[in-house]
Order: C-alpha cells, then structure tokens, then sequence
C-alpha cells in the first residue's frame, strides 16, 4: 500500500513540473519576443585601433613623398650653386689675368720711368762738365727729391661693382630730358589733349545750317601708323551735354533728343585702321584711311567707317581729322520738327579735329 | 495758322545766322598764328618767362619750362618734363648771358633768338620754344 502510494506520488512529482511548464508555456507563447541584438561596441563606430593604424600609413606615406621631394629640391639647389659658384670662378679668373696685365704694364711703365730719369741726370752731369762750374744763384730752397727706389709692388684695388646704366640724356636749354623720341612706325599709346580736341556735327534744317560743337573730350588709343593690318584699339568719349550750336534754345531740344540723362555720353570704339587714299608715308608722317569702330549715341550702337587723315605737328602731337555722314534715325534719336514746317534733316555730319599726345613708355 | 508758320518760317533765317564751322576751322587754333619774329642779336632777356609751345624732339618729353633771368646774369628754371610716363619737375640754375651768337646759357653753345612783343622764341638742335614774358605777382 504505502509502495503503491510512493509509486503514485512519483509519477506525479514527474507529470506536475511537465504539466506546470505545457501550461506555463501556453499561457506565455503569444507574450514573449526574442530580440537578437547587435553588438554594442560595434554600433559606436569603427575600431579606433584601426584608424590609428590607417591614419599612421598615411601620415608615414606623407612624410616619405616630403623627404622625397626635398631631397629633389636640395640636389637641384646643390646643382644651381654649383653652377653659380662656376661662372663666379670663371669670372674671378678673368678679372685676375686682367689683373695681372695691368700690373705687369705698371711694372714696365716703372722701369722705363726709372731709365729715362737716369738717362737726364747722365745728360745734366755732361753738360755740366762741358761749361763749367757755374755761380749759385740765391734760390729758394728746393724739397730734395729721394732717390727712386725699387717700385713697390703694385696693390691692386679692389674691383668695384658696376655703376647700373643711367639712360642717356639729351639736353635742351640746359635741362636733361630723356631719350624719348617720337615713334611714327611702331606701337604706341596715345592720349588726347582736350584743351586741342573738338567734336562737331554739321546739320541742315529748313530754316538754316548749323554746327554742334564741343571740345569736352576724352580718350586714348593705341596705334601703329605704319602696320597695314591697322590693329588699333582705344575709345573716344564726348560729354553730349557740352554739345553747343549757338542757340541756347536749340542746344536744350538736342539735350532732350539725345537724352542725356540716360545716356550722358557719345562714344566711338575703335577697332580697326584700314590704310588708303594716299596710304602711309612714314618719312613724312602721314597716314590716311577708314577707321572702323563703333559708334554709340544715345545707347544705339552701331558699326561705322570713318575716312581719316593723319600727321604729325610741329609739337609732336598727332593730329586726326575725320567725317562721317550719319542718320539721327538709324540712333533712335527723334529728328527734329517745328510746326511741321520747320524741319531738321534726319542726316548730319559728324567730324572730329583731334590732337593726342604719344605717352612716354615707362622705361626699366 | 499755316500761313503764319509759312511767314515765320520765311522770316527767322534772317534773324538766325548760320554758325557753320567751315572745314578749315574745325581745329583748335593756337594763340600763336598771329606772332610774327624776328632775329635779334642782343635781346633783353631779364624777367620773368614762361613757355608756350615747345617743338621739337624736345616736345616728346617736355610739357613746359618757366625761367627767371636775374639782371645780374644769373638764372633759375624749371621744366615739367614726362619722365618714364610720369610728370616730374625739374630745377636748374646757372648763369646767362647774351652774346652775338644768342643766349648762353651757363657757357654753352649759344641758342639763336627771336622776338615778338612780349614773347622770345629760342631755337636749340633739339627743339625750340617760345617763351611769353610774364609778371610775378
């Protein structure tokens, strides 16, 4: 009996633990995840052992390719001074022969000093034999002159540095003045002289001709008078506001037409010299041609040609004179009217009487 | 109003002249076209002077000179001159006198000389300028 009851209990001391874990397991099957979680450490970045190790490559791959470098640049100075410290030697040699001779032409220059002084004094015992003794006249005394000695070794000086090259100067009226000559034939800046410059234009109306006039220009260029290619450049400016024609009434109409509030300037772009008419003469500085450039007045801007004669005055200034017809149309500019009677026709004709000065090239 | 316009119009050219600048006069003059000089072998030189024109090779560098000849033959001068494209003035002083070749200048060959009324034009080998008599205030 109690065998059996032992028997009983063990069987259900074994079934009670599986019973408990089915029921434990039913109860608990839909409540529990499992999570498979990354490493920590290696969700916080690279391996700082390895970026040491990789930043330390590269660093000794620096430090190489800089000794390398270096090395190159000390073996090319050590080559330049090689090469430096040979001319100096081949120069110093050179300044020492030339030394030398000179010394040697001092030594014979010596020697024949020497001879020629004992040679008088030969003569003068001679000639004082031959007419006796003659009377001392009271005389002031004389400093005795030392008998002359071996020479002294000549002491060379020491060999200055060259004096730097002063340009030549050419005098006028006692001042120097630089060389500076005026070049015809060859490339050279230009700048006008306003106070020697005007602009104008001629224009017909109903009632009368008349001429708008200004000298209040600027500009410079750049020519070669002599190249046939006529590769000039620069620009001319007029103030329009400075336009005059005489009639104060007439001068503010054309300050209204050519709206010089927007567009205060006139300017002529040059951009080409094509030689003709009687071409260039270089001996008398003379060039004539088309000068081709764009004109702009009133912000239109428009291709042109301009028949141009050059030379040179007295003062050596170059003189350009020259004439286009245009049309006040083709600008944008209203031509104007008066009742419809009196009228002004669209084409005038624009003219420049300019002188320019050649700027002196800084010289090194 | 038509017949109107037509008489002004008719009427105006004769009370506005035409100012048409011929050809020949579209240049600016110089003050000097109308100077005649002449030789003078012993001009009077003392006073104040300044240049106004200079021509020559002279001209290239050479924007204006004013001297100051002292009656006691001693002179002092300076020239704005463009050098290496910068403007610079330049002073010097010396002696000066008149000879029958010109004005010499601190012994040198003699410069030929011309007048006019209140001006000296003097003609070196490099150039030649005119000098206007000036008064120093």
């Amino acid at each position: 009996m109690v065998a059996k009851l032992l028997r009983g209990l063990g069987v259900l001391f074994v079934l009670l633990p599986l019973l408990a874990a089915v029921a434990g397991f039913l109860v608990l099957k839909d409540r529990v995840t499992i999570v498979i979680a990354a490493d920590q450490q290696a969700a916080n970045g690279p391996d700082p052992v390895a970026l040491l190790r990789d930043e330390l490559r590269s660093l000794q791959a620096e430090v190489g390719a800089m000794q390398q470098a270096m090395t190159t640049n000390f073996e090319r100075l050590a080559e330049a001074l090689e090469n430096r410290a040979e001319l100096r030697h081949a120069d110093v040699q050179a300044l020492r022969s030339e030394l030398a001779a000179l010394a040697r032409q001092c030594q014979q220059q010596g020697s024949d000093a020497v001879a020629r002084h004992a040679e008088l004094v030969a003569r003068t015992a001679t000639a004082a034999a031959a007419t006796g003794p003659v009377p001392e006249a009271p005389t002031a005394p004389v400093e005795k002159v030392p008998e002359p000695g071996p020479l002294p070794t000549p002491v060379v000086p020491p060999v200055a540095e060259p004096a730097p090259v002063v340009p030549k100067k050419a005098g006028f009226l006692s001042f120097a003045l630089p060389t500076a000559r005026f070049q015809f034939d060859a490339p050279q800046d230009y700048v006008l002289v306003p106070e020697l410059c005007r602009v104008g234009f001629d224009a017909k109306s109903t009632l009368h001709d008349f001429t708008g006039v200004t000298s209040q220009v600027r500009g410079r260029f750049r020519a070669d008078f002599d190249d046939p290619a006529g590769a000039w450049t620069g620009e001319v400016t007029v103030q329009a506001a400075s336009l005059k024609t005489g009639v104060d009434g007439r001068d503010d109409g054309l300050r209204e037409r050519l709206d010089i509030g927007q567009h205060p300037e006139l300017v002529f772009k040059i951009e080409r010299f094509v030689p003709g008419g009687n071409g260039i003469d270089v001996a008398k500085q003379t060039a004539s041609g088309e000068l081709l450039g764009t004109m702009t007045i009133r912000g239109q801007a428009r291709s042109v040609r301009m028949p141009l004669q050059i030379e040179v005055d007295p003062q050596k200034r170059v003189v350009v004179r020259g004439q286009l017809p245009l049309k006040l149309s083709d600008y944008g500019v209203p031509v104007p009217s008066q009742l419809g009677v009196i009228n002004m026709q669209d084409e005038v004709v624009v003219w420049v009487a300019l002188r320019a000065r050649q700027q002196v090239e800084a010289r090194k | 109003m038509r017949a109107l316009a037509i008489g002004l119009a008719l009427l105006l050219p004769a009370c506005i002249a035409s100012n048409v600048v011929a050809v020949e006069q579209r240049e600016v003059g110089s003050a000097l076209d109308g100077l005649a000089f002449r030789p003078v072998a012993a001009p009077q030189l003392d006073g104040f002077y300044e240049s106004v024109d200079i021509r020559g090779d002279a001209a290239v560098s050479l924007r204006r000179i004013y001297y100051v000849f002292d009656a006691r033959g001693t002179y002092t001068a300076a020239a704005l001159a463009e050098v290496d494209g910068v403007l610079q003035f330049q002073t010097l002083g010396g002696t000066w006198s008149v000879g029958p070749g010109g004005l010499v200048l601190d012994g040198q060959e003699p410069v030929p000389c011309e007048e006019a009324p209140e001006h000296v034009r003097l003609v070196a080998p490099s150039g030649a300028v005119v000098l206007r008599k000036g008064r120093l205030q």
